[in-house]
Order: structure tokens, then sequence, then C-alpha cells
């Protein structure tokens, strides 16, 4: 139990902080003159010392008497008339803590356990007012930390996205040199190979040659399907309706229906022959002679596929390496130009088309005419 | 740098808060503000007019309360930023010295 020595003039005052001071926890010694109070503290190794002003007793004078006497004890003053300036000038005289009145047990305790654990002033230029955080504050602090940590997420998640889109093939190498034309039957995509004369059936996921088909009388270009028949162009400009079957099985025959042919198209109704050398789209309707129900003049340089994607015709340009959109009703009219920058190098020319209904697909030939042919898929975003 | 004893400040509240001058001592000056411990009663945002001495030099500086909370002793600690950039010169000038002696 700590001894305090309490010095009040007036015996109710003393009795008053004394009963205060036991309730505390404290020893308290009162004395009524600085003399006993001195003797007491010599005798009982007092903590500190509790001081009353007024009533007939000089605070700031008892305390430099006690800091003369005892210079590292801490003295707490207690006022009997509230008064700020007085409290801050016995401050500076050397009291650790004055208390203002009514005392009370908590203002005691307060500035006593003050007394005896404060240490002095930090003094720094260096910084600001320590910062105490609101609670928004740390919300904030979090909401900014989990943000940035999404955000490095995201980006993280972008940066795989990107390596495993570069890493995605998307063009191969054929084991052919002389494409023609390009289609897709719903399942597989169907290369026409004119050197050859062949049919190769491709499989979309990895392009591996499932099904060849050789045609010894002729020489096919272009091909096209429509749900119950397969329909072929030939170098002399034969349409030929044939079967889906293993044989593809010929079912009728169009001669010179279709002269210097690079695009065949069927657009459910009608189909769509594009003529390279006269530049013209022709719409023919699927009847005995395949009759030519007009002709729309072709705008681009070199024509080299056509094809139907569910809404509009396509054609292929191999001289401008892109894919121009025409208008269904005036198909002389294109209403939309897709640059192809898979073939923007120049070692490959631009020979068929076919959507698989997602995306195009374009087949090439090397432009020295020696290499391998390749095949590319394109970008979701080129229709 | 630690002072060997806690500066005592005398605290002075606006008219129309109409209240007692009150005291306390600082437990830490900056350039920026202090830190106060007093039994006056001071809440967040409140602005008060801190009196002191430092070095010798008188300062009175009107200061906003950033933030106040109670101590385990049952007393209240401000921690004050210093809203009066004349004095807050004064002050800063005041702690070089000091501390350039210490």
């Amino acid at each position: 139990m700590a001894s305090i020595g309490l010095l009040a003039k007036e015996a109710a005052d003393r009795e008053l902080l004394g009963l205060m001071l036991g309730e505390l926890g404290y020893s308290a010694e009162g004395s009524a003159r600085l003399e006993e109070a001195l003797e007491s503290a010599r005798e009982r190794r007092t903590r500190a010392f509790l001081l009353v002003d007024g009533g007939g007793a000089d605070a700031e004078s008892l305390t430099r008497e006690l800091i003369r006497a005892f210079p590292l004890m801490p003295i707490v003053v207690a006022l009997k008339t509230r008064d700020a300036s007085r409290a801050v000038a016995l401050m500076r005289v050397g009291a650790i803590e004055v208390v203002a009145p009514p005392w009370t047990p908590e203002e005691l305790k307060a500035s006593v356990s003050k007394g005896l654990r404060f240490q002095g002033t930090a003094l720094t230029v260096a910084s600001a007012a320590p910062l105490s955080r609101s609670p928004v504050w740390y919300a904030l602090a979090v909401g900014l930390f989990l943000a940035a940590g999404l955000g490095v997420a995201s980006l993280k998640r972008a940066d795989a996205n990107r390596a495993a889109a570069a890493a995605r093939v998307d063009r191969w190498e054929l084991p052919v040199r002389h494409p023609a034309g390009l289609a897709f039957d719903g399942k597989s995509l169907w290369l026409v190979e004119w050197f050859t004369q062949s049919f190769y059936s491709l499989s979309p996921e990895d392009t591996a040659i499932q099904v060849v088909r050789h045609l010894t009388a002729e020489t096919p270009v272009a091909a096209a399907f429509t749900t119950e028949a397969m329909w072929t162009v030939s170098a002399d400009g034969t349409v030929i309706r044939r079967m889906r079957d293993d044989k593809m099985t010929p079912l009728t025959r169009y001669p010179k229906a279709a002269p210097n042919s690079a695009g065949l198209a069927f657009d459910g109704l009608y189909l769509w022959t594009l003529d390279a050398r006269a530049k013209v789209l022709r719409k023919h309707l699927v009847d005995r002679e395949l009759s030519v129900l007009s002709t729309h003049k072709w705008t681009g340089v070199k024509a080299a596929g056509l094809v139907f994607d569910g809404r509009t015709l396509w054609s292929l340009d191999a001289a401008e390496r892109r894919l121009n959109r025409h208008h269904l009703a005036r198909p002389e009219d294109v209403i939309e130009g897709v640059p192809l920058p898979e073939y923007a190098e120049g070692g490959f020319l631009p020979a068929g088309v076919a959507w698989d209904g997602a995306r195009f697909w374009t087949v090439g030939s090397a432009a020295d005419g020696k290499g391998p042919a390749r095949l590319v898929r394109h970008k979701e975003g080129a229709r | 740098m630690r002072a060997p004893f806690l500066v005592p400040a005398l605290l002075r509240f606006p008219g129309f808060a109409a209240r007692q001058d009150a005291w306390g001592r600082l437990l830490k000056i900056t350039a920026g503000g202090g830190e106060l411990s007093t039994s006056a009663k001071l809440v967040t945002g409140e602005f008060v007019l801190v009196d002191f001495e430092l070095g010798g030099e008188r300062l009175v500086i009107r200061s906003r309360v950033h933030h106040a909370y109670d101590d385990d002793d049952g007393g209240r600690v401000a921690e004050l930023r210093w809203a009066d950039m004349v004095e807050r010169r004064r002050l800063v000038r005041a702690l070089l010295d000091v501390l350039s002696r210490a």
C-alpha cells in the first residue's frame, strides 16, 4: 500500500481527503504544517504528496519547499476554489496534478495515479500530431486494401487469360498445298483441294483429317452444305448436288452453271455463286436448270470465297485480304469490311472461307505455291 | 526527446461554448499538434485555446480536437491539431530551440 503525505491546514479537509485516499487503497498521513509533513515523509517513505491550496495555506510555496526537500516526489494539489490560472501556476512550480473542487474519489484517483506514473512531455518537430484513426478510416483502409487485392487478382487473371490466349493455337499448317475452298457441314470443316481433286474433312478441334474423298472425274473449287445435300462446283463451272453420304453420291449436275467460280453459298432458299473473272454474284433458284434469278456486281479485287453466316453473305477478297459483308437484298452493296491481319505478312493468300456458327475460318495457300497451306481460325470479334 | 516534466497548459474555450477555463498537461508536442491529458471533457471537433510555455516562450495556440477519449484513470486524453499557423511557426521555432539545446 503506497503511502501518501497529506498536507492540509484544516482538519476537515484532512479528514475528507484521508478517507478518499483510504478508499482508493492508499495509506494517508495527514499533517497541518510543512514541518510535520516533511518529518512524516522521511519516516514513512512517502510516495507522493497531496496538498490543499486555500483555507490559509499557499500550495505554491509549499510545493516549492517540498520539491526542495524531495525533488523527485510527485505533488498533487487539491484546490478549494476552482481557478484555472492558479492551477497552471501551481503546475509550473512543480505540482504534477491539480484537482478542482468538488473533490471526488475518482478525480483523486486519476490525479494520484497519473502523478505516480507520468514521465515528461515528448518533444519532436518532425511528426505531426499522433493520428487517431476513426472506425470509418479503418473501414476505408480495409476496403482500399481489398480493392487493391482484387485489382491485383484481376490483373493477374487478365495476364493469365492473355497468356492462355497467346498459347492457344489458331493457325495450323495443312498437309496440302493447293486449297481452293472451305466449307462447314455443322460438325466438320471441309477443305477443297483442286490439285489432288480431293475433299478433306477436318476436325475443328485440332484440324486432324477425318475423311478424304478423291473425285477423279472433276476438279472441285468450292463447296457448300445444306441440311440435306452437299453442293460442289468444279473448275469447268459444273455445279453438282450430292448426297451427304460417304461416297458423296451425285444427285444432280448443272453443267456450266457457275463458270469461274470462286465461292458457293446457300442462304436457305437460294444458291449463290461468285464469278471471279466476271466479278459478279449470281443468285440461283434451285430448280432443274439452277436458273439465275439475278446478277450483282462484285466490287472486290480478287474473289476467293463466299459464305452465308445465317444472316448475310460474306465474300473473301484475296488481294485486299479482307472479308466483305454484303446486303442480302442488294448484294452489290458492301456494308462492312473486316480485315484479316493473319494474312498481313504476305506469306499466304486466302483461298477459302467458312463459318462454323461462331467464327470465321479461312484457308490460305503459300504465296510462292510451294509450302503447305495454312488454316486460320479467326477471332470471335471478326464478324 | 522527452522533457523532465509535463508541460502544463491552460485551456480556454470560445465564448459561445460557455465553458469554464480548464487545465491539463501536454504529453506530447509536435510541430503539427499535441497530446493533452486533462480532466476537462473535450470532444472531437471542438476548438480550444491552448496556453502554455515552451523554452521560455509563451504560446497561445488555437487548436482543434482531432480525437478525444477517456484514459484508464478516468481522465481525458485529447489529440490536438494546431489551427493557428502564425503561432504554429512560433512553436516550431521554440521546439527547434529546445531540441537544439538538448
